[in-house]
């Protein structure tokens, strides 16, 4: 549009676009305020735990110290147990997803349609369904007590359909020519996978690695279902029902703060570095519909 | 037809049952095979150490229907859904449309509106609580601003306590999990919109249509695919709450069964009551409403798109 043309007009979209902008980044910081008030509120007393102050007064290491030493079982075992189960749960997420995404991408053999369906239809089972046979499987072979927790919960959540589904789509845009070059220097089905076609995969492998951490890192019901007897398994997410929080009131609030920041640190470091991968693999998930 | 594979393809397909025999185990184990088990649980009384105790058919629905607290966990569920499911998708997609546009800081912008979805639900469900405590954040903010008068014009005082009052609870759990939520709508959104042509848009202004008018005539509809995908897998999500609930409202859905929920009525059929044949009686309802909500939405949203 000519400016000189319609200088009022013109002016008055600017102001518009400004205060648009001006909005969308209040908006954008506004969903930064609460994890920054916790990590505040993670260096208060409880008395002004409780007040609008933005620099703690006093600035105390209380909490972080009641966080690290007090809490029983100790966060460090908290942390170390999430951080076992959330790298077994990758682990298996990426290997079995590229190897069966590979296989339902690539290579033809009998019954392979029938089989993807069969993955596909696992979307459909809600947890909640099998929650009690697989309990009821689970405990006749002991992995509900001790130990056998551990591989409960991360063996029900060992594969799932969405790691293999976005390899397959992913293994699909990978043109065959590559691969037939390796074939032609006779190299086997494994070895075109390894040397070949995992390589290209890079982006892919990148976001069903996170997507698989996040959610192992973050979840609640199967380690609710698996770990609740035993306090000493316990992940992070657990370990904040520790502070038994009774509707808000009568809880100490700084060191549940601290115990919030340790929780969410690592996804929060990773969403740095690897943003990208975070929201393409969301997005990805999203386009099977 | 010859089902077998021809003789010079045999290491193909012996190679591609290698690497899905491990997945494909683990599937037909624990999610087709424990499909049928879960069935065959729920019409017994079940012990859960010596198994089925005796045969009681469809007795452990008509109980679970016909338990008060379950009606309560449904219709919990069910307004949790309704609501929350609408509300976030308005969000997401206003969002989307946002960060769609040529902007400068896109990627910022996208990046803090995903940010409340990565951190877990335990965490930011009790990052809530801390915030809308009696005396938390929320409360005082508002205080700060002078906004007590509008408040206690609906009846709440300037120190609410949101989460656990049970006139509260639900909704405080529906506003966070927009929140959280909305950054996950839009980025499904925003890869259907990415793929709506520029073309359709420049054809719409010539004949005079503003953006608003555009929007609801030409992306709106277009995004008829997505609105069907997002609304599935919210309903679906929806159906499924238990974290929030578990942390807010411990198992038993406090206060007062404000946050009792289908998953979480489940999870104490079998953990608190140790009753395996109805909570697997529960999981069998829960997936049938949600296969019926599914069929439902397929009618309303689903087919090709109206241009």
């Amino acid at each position: 549009m000519n400016a000189a043309d319609a200088p009022g007009r013109e002016r008055g979209q600017t102001l518009r676009r400004r205060l648009a902008y001006t909005l969308l980044l209040g908006y954008a910081l506004l969903m930064f305020v609460p994890f920054a008030w916790t990590v505040i509120t993670s260096f208060k007393t409880l008395p002004d735990a409780t007040r609008l102050t933005v620099i703690p007064d006093p600035i105390t290491l209380g909490a972080w110290e009641y966080t690290l030493s007090r809490l029983d079982p100790s966060v460090v075992v908290l942390f170390a147990n999430s951080v076992f189960i959330a790298a077994a749960v990758t682990v298996t997420n990426v290997a079995f997803g590229s190897l069966a995404g590979y296989a339902f991408a690539r290579l033809r053999f009998p019954g392979r349609d029938a089989l993807f369906l069969i993955v596909l239809a696992t979307l459909m089972i809600p947890d909640q369904l099998r929650v009690v046979p697989v309990y009821i499987l689970f405990s006749s072979v002991g992995l509900t007590v001790g130990a056998g927790q551990y591989v409960a919960v991360i063996f029900v959540t060992a594969v799932s359909a969405t790691s293999i589904f976005l390899l397959r789509q992913y293994f699909l845009t990978i043109p065959r020519e590559l691969e037939e070059a390796a074939r032609i220097d006779g190299a086997g089905f494994f070895t075109t996978f390894w040397r070949v076609m995992l390589p290209l995969a890079t982006p892919a492998l990148a976001a069903v690695t996170i997507l698989a951490f996040q959610g192992a890192w973050n979840g609640l019901f199967w380690p609710a279902v698996f770990l609740s007897p035993d306090s000493d398994h316990w992940t992070l997410p657990l370990g904040l029902t520790l502070f038994r929080l009774t509707g808000g009131q009568g809880t100490n609030w700084p060191p549940l703060m601290a115990t919030v920041v340790i929780a969410t640190i690592p996804i929060l470091l990773l969403y740095i570095v690897f943003q990208r991968y975070f929201v393409e693999g969301i997005a990805a998930a999203g386009v099977k519909g | 037809m010859r089902r077998r594979a021809p003789a010079h393809r045999r290491p193909e397909a012996i190679a591609a049952y290698c690497m899905v025999a491990v997945p494909m185990l683990i599937f037909l184990l624990l999610n087709i095979g424990t499909f049928l088990y879960a069935a065959y649980i729920s019409v017994w009384n079940w012990n859960i150490r010596s198994g089925p105790v005796d045969f009681v058919g469809l007795r452990n629905f008509e109980r679970i229907l016909g338990d008060p607290i379950f009606q309560i966990a449904i219709r919990n569920s069910i307004y949790y859904t309704v609501v929350w499911v609408p509300l976030t998708m308005a969000v997401g997609l206003f969002l989307a449309v946002v960060v769609n546009q040529k902007i400068r800081g896109q990627t910022f912008f996208r990046a803090s509106f995903y940010f409340p979805a990565i951190a877990s639900s335990a965490a930011i469900t009790t990052l809530w609580i801390f915030l809308v405590a009696p005396d938390g954040f929320f409360n005082e903010v508002r205080g700060a601003l002078g906004l007590n008068p509008l408040f206690q014009l609906f009846g709440f005082g300037p120190h609410q306590n949101w989460i656990g009052d049970r006139r509260t609870a639900l909704n405080s759990v529906i506003v966070l999990n927009a929140w959280t939520t909305s950054g996950t709508f839009m980025l499904f959104y925003l890869a259907s919109l990415q793929a709506i042509s520029r073309e359709v848009y420049e054809a719409a202004a010539i004949d005079g249509a503003n953006a608003w008018q555009a929007f609801w005539r030409i992306t709106f509809p277009l995004l008829r695919p997505a609105h069907f995908f997002v609304a599935t897998v919210g309903m679906i999500g929806g159906l499924q709450l238990f974290d929030q609930a578990y942390i807010a409202g411990s198992p038993n859905g406090d206060p007062v069964n404000a946050l009792m929920t289908i998953v979480l009525y489940l999870y104490n059929a079998l953990f608190v009551q140790i009753r395996p044949g109805y909570a697997a009686a529960v999981g069998i309802v829960l997936f049938v409403i949600m296969f019926g909500a599914t069929l439902v939405q397929r009618r309303l949203f689903g087919g090709t798109p109206a241009s």
